[in-house]
């Protein structure tokens, strides 16, 4: 039997295939419904805090940072509470990492302020002597690209069902409406910081990478 | 059809690909060897804006190597070997030539898109996945006209039997096409944004949280497995057995070593989310059957090995024999560690350290690098028809890459295990020893190992280019091809 | 069905053709293996089609194209 499928590439390649994709298979669809669940009370993110999560992704933080704690006392007890599947239900992409060459993240927002943040996020060194964390002095003036944050958000509502526009869940709204929440929500970030350039853009309707990157990072809890 | 005396092998798209393979090297290599500095010496890292930091450069690594160099390695190989074990030319088939430099040209400019939008921050964040979506339909584009390709010459072979090389090949052509689609399975989202101006190139996950874990680990793992292993052993059982003159070992071995790695190596992936939030049954399943990975992997390699059975003094006379014994060693190596790494207990240390970049590098750049280099020295006096340019410079590139490996392998394994063990230390009351930071400040002297090991596979990787170089324009000129063991100066 | 239901399903589902595909592949190793020794078929022999790959020289076993 084996000999005849040898010589005949197409229904060599065809048990090739069946033998490969049998495991994904096996693997990933038993659980597939049951993972999707998110944890009850657990709220979509915000466009300003999307808007973060992308600069988040741009940058690719996720390189040296994960979003997983893992269920050992030495990881609760340096980072906080071991995560949950459904936490992370609104995840696109999840951010979990694989590697940490700096410590963990998914719940930052319980021991770090937006002054730190800013302090950190401009030259890491100064705050943490030691650190190997490059600077990133660019989030400063590029702006965060609120629109491409209100897609995804939208995106998240009509394709995958994300309970925006609900009862006690974010509201999205029309693009409009979405962009005056996100700046309203970037002035209340912003007059807890000190740079005075970002104040000044904010104030002007202008939203830099950094603020919503704090946005995101202060969400993470 | 039947006089074939005029009849040549057509070497053109061979060509083309070799020239990529050590363009996207150098360009890859390059760039790792910067960011290997950039821990140690974190002021690198802002030499250039917010194009240089290392989160920006990392991706631009992972797939300039993968993609870049170790693909155009494994097109080189196969539009090579396809046609020699197939006894078919591209000259034969104008449709197949076509196919063929189509199949170049796109992924060429591919490659270059993904290097410019990667340094843009033009990323999916998904490891090994992280072109955006306008970019993974040119990939899908480029890997059908190689499929096609493929195939269309197993149909117009003249050799009924099908070499066991080709069916490696085969499998990577297939495995790749599944786990890329559905791994890459995203929503552009301008098309929900309303009046909002957001941007073309964004798209977010099909799937969410856990589930695009599980996936993107499934996709994550077997791509290494597809891109790193099944394409590298198509390359080691053709010009091993070829340039050494020998018979594979035992062929039996290879044909069962070949099923049995199709059907383990998927299941693997769930090695890469222990103690994650994925269900348990997964995670154990994951870690029992990368275990058991190490059979169809040791049987490949003991195979290799055995083939230069009585042949031994072959390693002293050829460069080439060294590279190619050592790129088997090396697979051995990483696929036991692999395993060992995969073990939930050795997992809880080992996971998210230096360790694991470490692993994978014994295994690229032991076993990936070394196959394809010697590949390409084997194919050169062929494809060029000249003798290879010096012997010597390719003795010493050797010893200046296996330094350079074992620099880096052995400097992130103290690492990651250092590392690992401090994170976990506790002092008597009960208090963690360490704090983040402590654990980062040790690790100094092991980045500058490793920043040193890679520069010195990458000096290695220069002289290879160089010697390519001039092979290919001033080497002797040959009257006749060589059979067996390639001629060098 | 519910989750429990579809789990043991699976279960056993992967027990047996695991199971299946062991059967399939150890009967293959003993069946080539048992072939060469009676001599039924010589599978070392296609090591060949890697030394002797020069177009010229006649295919192991040739095959007409149409």
């Amino acid at each position: 039997m084996f000999h005849w499928l040898e010589q005949r590439p197409f229904f060599f390649a065809v048990m090739l295939f069946l033998t490969v994709a049998f495991a994904g298979f096996i693997e990933i669809v038993p659980d597939f419904s049951k993972a999707s669940q998110p944890l009850v009370g657990k709220k979509p993110s915000t466009v300003l805090q999307l808007a973060g999560r992308q600069v988040y992704i741009k940058d690719s933080c996720n390189a040296c940072h994960s979003q997983l704690i893992r269920p050992f006392k030495a990881e609760t007890d340096r980072y906080g509470m071991y995560s949950l599947s459904g936490e992370y239900a609104y995840d696109r992409p999840f951010l979990w990492g694989s590697k940490r060459t700096g410590p963990d993240l998914h719940r930052v927002g319980n021991y770090r302020t937006t002054e730190w943040h800013e302090n950190h996020m401009m030259n890491p060194p100064a705050v943490v002597p030691g650190s190997i964390m490059p600077k990133y002095p660019h989030m400063f003036t590029n702006l965060a690209d609120l629109a491409t944050a209100y897609a995804n958000a939208s995106t998240q509502k009509a394709v995958f069902g994300v309970p925006y526009d609900q009862k006690g869940m974010p509201k999205l709204g029309t693009w409009k409406e979405a962009k005056a929440q996100a700046l309203e929500d970037a002035k209340k970030i912003a007059s807890e910081m000190k740079n005075q350039s970002v104040k000044d853009m904010v104030a002007a309707g202008k939203v830099p990478e950094i603020v919503a990157l704090i946005a995101y990072l202060n969400s993470l809890k | 059809m039947q006089s074939n005396a005029q009849l040549e092998y057509d070497y053109s798209v061979v060509k083309l690909f070799t020239f990529a393979t050590i363009l996207f090297g150098i360009i890859g290599m390059t760039i790792g060897v910067i960011i290997a500095f950039q821990l140690a010496f974190p002021e690198l890292s802002n030499l250039a804006g917010e194009y240089g930091t290392f989160s920006r450069l990392r991706p631009l690594h992972t797939n300039g190597v993968a993609f870049g160099f170790t693909l155009s390695g494994i097109f080189a190989t196969w539009y090579y070997v396809g046609q020699r074990t197939l006894k078919m030319s591209l000259k034969e088939s104008k449709f197949l030539m076509t196919v063929a430099k189509l199949h170049f040209w796109l992924y060429f400019i591919t490659i270059l898109l993904a290097v410019v939008t990667l340094i843009l921050g033009y990323t999916t964040s998904k490891e090994y996945a992280e072109l955006e979506w306008p970019l993974d339909l040119l990939v899908v584009v480029w890997w059908v006209l190689w499929g096609v390709s493929m195939f269309g010459m197993i149909g117009l072979r003249r050799e009924r039997a099908i070499y066991v090389s080709i069916w490696y090949y085969m499998s990577s052509f297939l495995a790749v096409a599944m786990l890329y689609l559905f791994n890459n399975m995203e929503v552009p989202t301008f098309f929900w944004s309303g009046d909002a101006p957001s941007s073309l190139m964004h798209s977010i996950s099909m799937y969410s949280g856990t589930n695009d874990a599980l996936v993107q680990w499934w996709y994550g793992h077997n791509a290494v497995a597809f891109v790193f292993t099944t394409p590298i052993i198509a390359i080691i059982y053709y010009f091993l057995p070829k340039e050494s003159g020998q018979p594979i070992f035992s062929y039996k071995l290879s044909v069962l070593a070949f099923w049995g790695l199709m059907f383990v190596y998927l299941w693997a992936g769930g090695h890469h989310l222990l103690y994650s939030t994925v269900p348990d049954w997964m995670q154990t399943m994951g870690s029992a059957m990368s275990v058991v990975l190490i059979l169809p992997s040791w049987g490949s390699a003991i195979n290799m090995l055995l083939t230069m059975k009585g042949e031994w003094q072959q390693l002293q006379t050829s460069p080439l024999i060294k590279f190619m014994i050592l790129a088997s060693t090396f697979y051995m190596l990483s696929t036991i560690e692999g395993p060992i790494q995969a073990i939930k207990s050795v997992n809880a240390i080992a996971h998210f350290t230096d360790w694991i970049p470490g692993h994978v590098h014994d295994g690229t750049l032991g076993w990936v690098g070394f196959m394809i280099i010697a590949s390409l020295y084997h194919m050169a006096p062929r494809i060029y028809k000249r003798e290879l340019y010096s012997k010597k410079l390719m003795d010493t590139q050797f010893w200046l890459q296996t330094t350079g490996i074992v620099l880096y392998f052995t400097s992130m394994w103290i690492a990651g295990i250092t590392q690992g063990m401090m994170w976990r230390a506790y002092d008597d009351y009960g208090s963690l020893l360490y704090s983040f930071i402590d654990t980062v400040e040790v690790l100094h002297p092991y980045y500058t190992l490793r920043g040193i090991g890679g520069l010195f596979y990458l000096i290695g990787f220069f002289m290879f280019a160089f010697n390519m170089y001039k092979t290919a324009t001033s080497g002797r000129v040959l009257d006749k091809e060589p059979a067996n063991a390639s001629p060098m100066a | 069905m519910s989750q429990e239901a579809l789990m043991t399903f699976a279960g056993y589902g992967k027990f047996f053709l695991t199971l299946f595909i062991f059967i399939m592949f150890y009967g293959y190793a003993y069946s080539i293996y048992k072939r060469q020794k009676t001599g039924e078929r010589d599978f070392e022999k296609y090591s060949n089609l890697v030394l002797n790959d020069s177009l010229d020289s006649p295919p192991l076993e040739p095959r007409d194209r149409k």
